[in-house]
């Protein structure tokens, strides 16, 4: 070829390329940033919401993304830290320029690192937040994860119907904010619900003999004993109950609420009762779908961690195909936040809406999860579903 | 109620001397506190779980590798760390802080290669059977704790006044140097020492797995932390001090949550140790071992 | 200059943090140059931390005042105990210490209706300003180095070389071991006062064993020769986990890795004013 003529396809290659660039830049990648847990103590936890969302966005990619868009999930490591957390969210607010924020993974965190998000007016999605003070900080925070609060009125009601229970004894972790604030949950429905307390123990993180307080429970003769506990604790809690005779049923808040305590407690586990948004056993359609596609791609049953990650997925993209996306970064933001309200999903983990929460000062302010929590017990390694 | 949280705190006490008797061997032998301890006992839950649960060995198999393993690792921190730093004559709070660092080199490689949760031996190896009489139950393993810890502790406490090695080792924890000087092969029986006080601590910690159910990464820390209370109030160093200073905490513990209220049960057991540092810092049996002016 | 407000919007929280825990690693210093192995420094930072968010939170108190709070409880803590405590020495204070922290930590789990218990105190307002942290970081070197150069520097090291030698000598040993203690508790209970004010949630957990072990790992890390090595030292665990990000799950065990290898290697850490001499200084023969 002749110098000119090589001139003249290079020429043409580079045109065809920035047309091609063009076209790409049309069909941008669509940037969603999450800070979660891989490693540390809550590391289970934040891998599981990792699953969750990742199978989610593969899902949503492979029938085509959002208007023509894929999604780009980067999800980042804040170690169960809150400075971590905060480093973590500032970075992929301010340096990745990611459309909104999922996590952090837990609710110490979220307190800590959530206000960045609400100052920088980027929305923040939790997952797994329950804890208070949490949507009370302003109206681009946001979660999916049902609080205990209302989700244990709901367990205690089923359970008292059903196993004729009048009167309870009471046992949580009084040095964890999951387990303490399942415990105010729970204080409060059974104030609420007029069902008199025995005797009220506690424990500790790390505790490995709860013998002394189940004999003062057992000796209190309650009916049924309300446990706010991670599984860590709660299954050796289960299984030396009933090596000391006590065959009481148990009522356990969320911690309580994995396959594990089949694993862990064996034979032990039986009569233990829970509610949740999600149960592995829920015969929907969308949460067979969930289950049977997890399976495949982890090798592992899912947990509540994951249906929700996977649930919340969902439900941003749904609330980004409302949108416009202009390309301007504030614009945008700001217009995610406005459409993520309004958005009805009805994913693995059952019908889905959101609700405003108020502000210290009744202001409004971020949105909660309502969503109707099922109520199951244990019996043979199987979680049975209870009306 | 009050037998049964009689029996608790017993086999409480128990479960504590037991994890307490490697920990305070080593800092009367060597001087050092030993934060790795912890670590160790972990490990050997871990040993046992991994023979049990790949080869189908028996539940005796795997307390013989918990020994074993847990032994190696106690001799391996020796030889690479500590001994370095005796040989420098490291003042004696830089070998504890060489040990935190060391735990956490443990603690965090066994949550990289078994995972953060909890782990529990299978089923039908853990024996389960429950004893009662005179109205208080106990169970098979509980038994076996406490018969363990008392036997232990009353061999060591032979072996150190009534032999040959006993006395050698107490002369190096007199004076190292002096007891080189008597001919007595001090490297050596400091190897001894921290293997055996190694052996114990993973065999401690595949019996309270058993207990517990529960096997995981953390689980030597929580233990640590009361470990560190019960040689303050038995003495530091002292194996009857371990036993009596074990049993002491346990039994504080079970009766405040039994008569106080569960929620001011570390506060009753803390509040306890502090009274005891001002007033008798050395515990129960332990020497002064300042010069004064 | 858009560069550096970019920078600062995604970083601000890291480099003040940095000051915070240099803070915390000069008042571990104080305490080990005069002999002493305090672990209670992290229970100080809580209970400055607890006491400055206490005061803006329930009293509506202005910001400086709070952090006067914030530093005078743990002073007067450590003088309380102090006394008793301080007569203890080597292993047996750094466990009496330990133990201190865990009674701390009790205490604010069981004090719901103030502290907030297991919840911890979440909504502290974000008063803390670059410049509050930079004042207080070069205030507080300030003052150790005079300190260093005075009478009572010299009385530090003394003690710590042979306390029972520098006692007679004439060197009030339990006086001058009573003022490294509440001093350092000082400016512990300042550095949580600002990290409070910085990160609006503080929880019970934060002060404790891991706490205190990250602390002692920035001063032994850096050096204990001079001010220079705490400094340094914050500035590298501080940064480490950003800069091991790849590293993923092994983070944490770099961090007890170097920690071990510090101590065989680099006895005394990394800024070594005599090693470094030796090794630059050679041309100087």
């Amino acid at each position: 070829m002749t110098s000119a003529a090589q001139f003249r396809t290079a020429a043409l290659a580079a045109a065809l390329a920035a047309c091609g660039m063009t076209t790409i830049a049309n069909a941008a990648d669509i940037k969603l940033g999450a800070a979660e847990a891989l490693s540390g103590p809550a590391g289970q936890y934040g891998q599981s919401i990792k699953n969750g969302f990742e199978l989610a966005v593969e899902e949503i990619n492979a029938n085509g993304g959002v208007k023509g868009s894929k999604l780009v999930l980067q999800i980042e490591d804040e170690a169960g830290k809150k400075e971590q957390a905060i480093d973590v969210f500032k970075k992929l607010i301010f340096q990745d320029k990611v459309l909104m924020v999922f996590g952090p993974t837990l609710s110490n965190s979220a307190q800590a690192a959530d206000p960045i998000a609400q100052a920088a007016k980027t929305v923040a999605f939790g997952t797994s937040n329950t804890a208070d003070g949490i949507t009370s900080i302003g109206d681009f925070v946001f979660r999916n994860s049902v609080t205990e609060a209302d989700v244990l009125p709901e367990t205690l009601r089923v359970s008292a119907k059903v196993a004729g229970i009048k009167k309870v004894a009471v046992l949580y972790g009084n040095d964890d904010v999951f387990t303490k604030s399942g415990y105010d949950a729970f204080k409060k429905a059974l104030d609420d619900m007029k069902i008199p307390v025995t005797t009220t123990e506690t424990f500790a993180k790390g505790d490995v003999d709860f013998k002394a307080q189940l004999t003062k429970i057992k000796a209190s003769n309650p009916d049924a004993i309300v446990l706010s506990a991670l599984i860590a604790e709660g299954a050796p809690i289960m299984v030396q109950a009933r090596q000391l005779g006590i065959n009481l049923p148990f009522i356990g808040g969320n911690g309580m609420n994995s396959v594990k305590i089949f694993d862990l407690a064996k034979d032990k586990s039986d009569n233990l009762w829970v509610g949740s948004p999600w149960a592995l056993g829920s015969q929907t359609k969308e949460n067979q779908h969930f289950v049977v596609a997890y399976t495949q791609k982890y090798k592992a049953a899912p947990d509540q961690f994951s249906a929700q990650a996977y649930d919340a997925m969902s439900i941003v993209a749904k609330a980004i195909m409302k949108i416009k996306i202009t390309g301007n970064l504030e614009t945008d933001r700001k217009s995610l936040r406005d459409a993520l309200p309004t958005v009805t999903h009805t994913g693995a983990t059952g019908a889905f809406q959101f609700r405003q929460a108020m502000t210290k000062d009744g202001k409004p302010a971020g949105y909660d999860a309502k969503q109707a929590a099922i109520v199951s017990v244990t019996k043979g390694g199987k979680y049975l579903i209870e009306k | 109620m009050l037998e049964q949280q009689l029996v608790n705190a017993l086999s409480l006490g128990c479960v504590y001397a037991l994890f307490a008797l490697g920990f305070t061997l080593i800092f009367g032998v060597l001087g050092v506190i030993n934060l790795s301890h912890g670590a160790v006992f972990m490990v050997g839950a871990y040993a046992a779980l991994q023979v049990v649960t790949r080869f189908g060995w028996s539940l005796w198999a795997s307390l013989l590798a918990a020994l074993v393993v847990s032994a190696a690792v106690g001799l391996a921190i020796d030889y690479f760390v500590l001994r370095p730093l005796r040989k420098r004559n490291a003042p004696h709070l830089i070998p504890m802080i060489a040990t935190i660092g060391l735990a956490i080199v443990f603690n965090n490689a066994a949550q990289g290669l078994f995972g953060a949760e909890n782990l529990r031996f299978p089923s039908e190896l853990v024996p389960d059977a429950q004893l009662h009489f005179l109205g208080v139950q106990i169970s098979v393993l509980e038994v076996a704790i406490v018969v363990l810890s008392f036997a232990l502790m009353a061999t060591l406490f032979v072996v150190m006044r009534k032999t040959q090695l006993g006395r050698a080792l107490r002369a190096i924890a007199e004076s190292p140097k002096a007891a080189a000087l008597l001919g007595i092969n001090v490297e050596g029986l400091f190897y001894l020492t921290s293997a055996t006080a190694a052996a114990l601590g993973g065999v401690s910690g595949v019996l309270i797995a058993l207990y517990s159910n529960a096997v995981f990464p953390l689980m030597g820390q929580p233990m640590l932390h009361k470990g560190i209370a019960v040689i303050i109030l038995g003495g530091m160093g002292d194996i009857r001090g371990a036993l009596i200073g074990g049993l002491f905490l346990g039994f504080a513990e079970v009766m405040s949550v039994a008569y106080i209220g569960s929620t001011m049960r570390d506060a009753v057991a803390f509040g306890l140790l502090f009274i005891v540092l001002l007033l008798r810092p050395q515990g129960m049996f332990g020497k002064v071992l300042e010069r004064k002016a | 200059m858009e560069w550096f407000e970019s920078f600062w919007q995604v970083y601000n929280n890291l480099i003040l943090t940095i000051g915070v825990n240099a803070l915390l690693a000069l008042s571990i210093w104080l305490t080990l140059s005069c002999g002493l192995l305090a672990m209670a420094n992290a229970a100080f930072m809580g209970i400055g931390a607890y006491t400055a968010s206490i005061l803006t939170m329930s009293a509506g108190a202005p910001f400086p005042l709070a952090l006067a709070g914030g530093i005078a409880a743990p002073t007067l803590v450590a003088l309380a105990i102090g006394g008793p405590t301080l007569r203890l020495s080597g292993v047996y204070l750094a466990m009496a210490t330990l133990g201190f922290g865990e009674v701390v930590r009790v205490l604010i789990l069981n004090a719901e209706s103030i502290t907030g218990g297991a919840l911890g105190l979440n909504g502290i307002p974000q008063e803390t300003q670059w410049w509050h942290v930079l004042l207080a970081v070069i205030v507080v070197l300030l003052i150790l180095w005079r300190l260093r150069r005075s009478r009572i520097g010299r009385a530090f090291e003394a003690i710590n070389e042979d306390a029972v030698a520098a006692s007679l000598m004439g060197i009030a040993v339990n006086a001058h071991k009573m003022l490294a203690f509440a001093l350092g508790a000082a400016i512990a209970g300042l550095a949580g006062a600002l990290n409070a004010h910085l990160t609006f949630f503080i929880g019970p957990s934060e002060f404790g064993f891991d706490r205190g072990v990250d602390i002692l790992t920035m001063t032994i890390l850096g050096g204990t020769s001079g001010l220079t090595g705490p400094v340094l030292g914050a500035l590298i665990i501080t940064l480490l986990p950003e800069l091991l990000r790849s590293f993923r799950d092994f983070r944490t065990m770099l961090n007890g890795a170097i920690l071990v290898l510090i101590v065989l290697f680099l006895p005394k850490g990394l800024w070594d004013p005599k090693r470094l001499r030796s090794w630059f200084g050679r041309g100087a023969h």
